[in-house]
């Protein structure tokens, strides 16, 4: 009996395509942790409070709540764009309330980010959109080309490269938002409200490419308030409300099921 | 690093093209500014040309007693090139004086009645140029106290009201030419704001894709001086089309006065084209900041 050997948490993309089927034995290790988070803002007014969350590599979990209730918050402290009041944010090891501002861009690199509004650049067509996620960080100059390609193949969009943003749907905007999410090769993709802007056809489309996503290895936190998408899919779901955690079930529903 | 510029000068050019509108409302800005700013100049470098040649005038007369030998005239002559405020001293003997007063009358239309003497009434003379007016009480009761010196025109309190009122016209010229910078570079930084502002979207994928600092302010700065170096070489443009023709009434003008066209194109030059350049860089740099800082 041959035994694979354990996955790097640090291998890429390429491989994970290759590897794929291969290390079904995900290991239990932490792309995020957060221990007693608390935030306050400036104006008084607390977003979050104690919060306890823990991320496994590979898992794939829906934020839901109503809106208010943190999501956003808790979305901000993960890229690092608020810093907790209290507690420990910790991302794949690091823990960002320590972490100098310098280092911070390298940081957000390991994650992928997808809005409700895609942040495209109108002026720029499809692959530019991508690329651009790599040029402004220094990648290199000849690992560019292939690696959008590869991307862009990925989300299914290599016929339309070329295009510009308004020329595409709705759902083909999110999945070019995606493929730039996906480029850095990231630990973790947060989608924040992905399918919010997109009918309900569409959307299912852009979750089957969330989960393709995730089937390859990367962790995916998903905010959202489409209840039909995570009662039908039965993931872990974190619940919300008033900035804690009042539900955090594996196989969950949108709704609180008793 | 070299990948980096070369990065950040290919991102610059883009941004200036892809936003076309908004890079040459700012470069018109700057345009108009410069000009302004460059007209200011101008004119204060005349006002101050206008002041040195007025006080260039300014002289220290002292006549001489009619016996006093060339001896006592040299060592005096001596002495006051020796003091530092002195630029030069110039003897006039009372033949060269009866000379000028005749040339004076004839240029005047005037009866020369000194024909009808039947020797020489005028005085000899020293006429002392200064180096800086201020110093002309020092020079002159310098002058008073030599025995030689039969007497010296007290211009000392003329000078010093004259003084006053160049030196407060100065002052007024340079807050003025000040107080014009500061309003171009309140507009310059501004406009340039604007323009970053229309790009603030693309600043915030930058930051949540994971650019550092860096890769996101340079390309902005050397936008920033680019907006700069073609402001100011539209303004010089501007200028030296505008110079023959300005030239053309203000040679008489300019011709009297000591100022030297040379130095003041150069001195021009250097201000537009600093001017234009620092202030794109650091528009740019004002500008992205509000979004660097977090």
């Amino acid at each position: 009996m041959t035994v694979a050997p354990p996955p790097s948490p640090t291998r890429s993309l390429r491989r994970r395509i290759l590897d794929r089927g291969r290390d079904q034995a995900v290991p239990d290790r932490a792309v995020l942790v957060l221990h007693d988070v608390t935030k306050r803002y400036p104006n008084g007014k607390i977003a979050l409070r104690d919060v306890d969350l823990v991320i496994p590599e590979g898992d794939f979990v829906f934020l839901v709540g109503p809106s208010g209730a943190g999501k956003s918050t808790l979305i901000k402290l993960l890229i690092r764009d608020e810093i907790a009041t209290r507690g420990d944010v910790v991302l794949d090891g690091q823990d960002l309330a320590r972490l100098p501002r310098r280092q911070v861009p390298r940081m957000r690199r390991k994650i992928g980010i997808i809005f409700q509004d895609f942040k495209l650049l109108p002026t720029k067509t499809v692959w530019e959109n991508v690329a651009f996620a790599l040029e402004v960080t220094g990648y290199p100059r000849r690992g560019i080309r292939p690696a959008v390609d590869q991307v862009l193949a990925i989300v299914g969009l290599s016929a339309q490269a070329k295009q510009t943003p308004n020329q595409l749907s709705g759902g083909e905007q999110q999945r070019t938002a995606i493929a730039r999410a996906l480029v850095h090769d990231p630990r973790l993709i947060i989608a924040d409200e992905p399918t919010g802007n997109l009918d309900p056809l569409i959307s299912w489309e852009i979750l089957q490419l969330l989960l393709r996503i995730n089937e390859l290895g990367v962790t995916v936190l998903m905010a959202t308030h489409n209840a039909e998408v995570v009662t039908a899919l039965r993931k872990r779901v974190v619940a919300l409300e008033e900035g804690r955690i009042i539900r955090d079930e594996v196989g969950g529903a949108y709704h609180r099921e008793d | 690093m070299i990948s980096f510029l070369f990065f950040s000068i290919r991102r610059a050019w883009q941004g200036f093209w892809r936003n076309a509108l908004m890079s040459l409302a700012a470069t018109a800005t700057m345009v108009l500014m410069l000009l302004l700013l460059a007209g200011f100049f101008i004119i204060q470098a005349g006002l101050l040309a206008g002041l040195e040649f007025t006080e260039q005038k300014v002289e220290v007369v002292g006549y001489l007693h009619p016996n006093v030998s060339d001896r006592q005239v040299s060592t005096l002559r001596a002495e006051l090139e020796a003091m530092p405020q002195v630029d030069t001293v110039e003897y006039i003997t009372r033949d060269i004086a009866l000379e000028r007063f005749r040339e004076r009358m004839e240029a005047q239309g005037r009866e020369d009645l000194t024909q009808y003497l039947d020797s020489n009434p005028l005085y000899a003379s020293l006429e002392v140029k200064l180096v800086d007016p201020s110093a002309v009480r020092t020079i002159g009761e310098a002058m008073r106290a030599d025995p030689a010196v039969r007497n010296v025109i007290n211009i000392e309190d003329l000078v010093e009201r004259v003084l006053t009122v160049t030196n407060i016209l100065r002052t007024a010229g340079t807050v003025l030419l000040l107080v014009v910078g500061v309003i171009a570079l309140f507009i310059i930084v501004n406009t340039i704001r604007l323009a970053v502002f229309a790009r603030a979207e693309e600043i915030e994928i930058m930051r949540l894709v994971g650019a550092s600092d860096a890769f996101i302010r340079w390309p902005f700065i050397f936008e920033g001086a680019f907006v700069g170096f073609l402001g100011a070489t539209l303004t010089l443009a501007v200028l030296a089309a505008a110079a023959d023709p300005l030239s053309g009434f203000m040679v008489e003008f300019f011709r009297v006065l000591p100022l030297e066209v040379g130095s003041l194109t150069r001195d021009l030059v250097t201000l537009v084209m600093g001017t234009g350049v620092g202030l794109g860089i650091l528009g740019s740099r004002v500008s992205v900041r509000t979004y660097l800082i977090r």
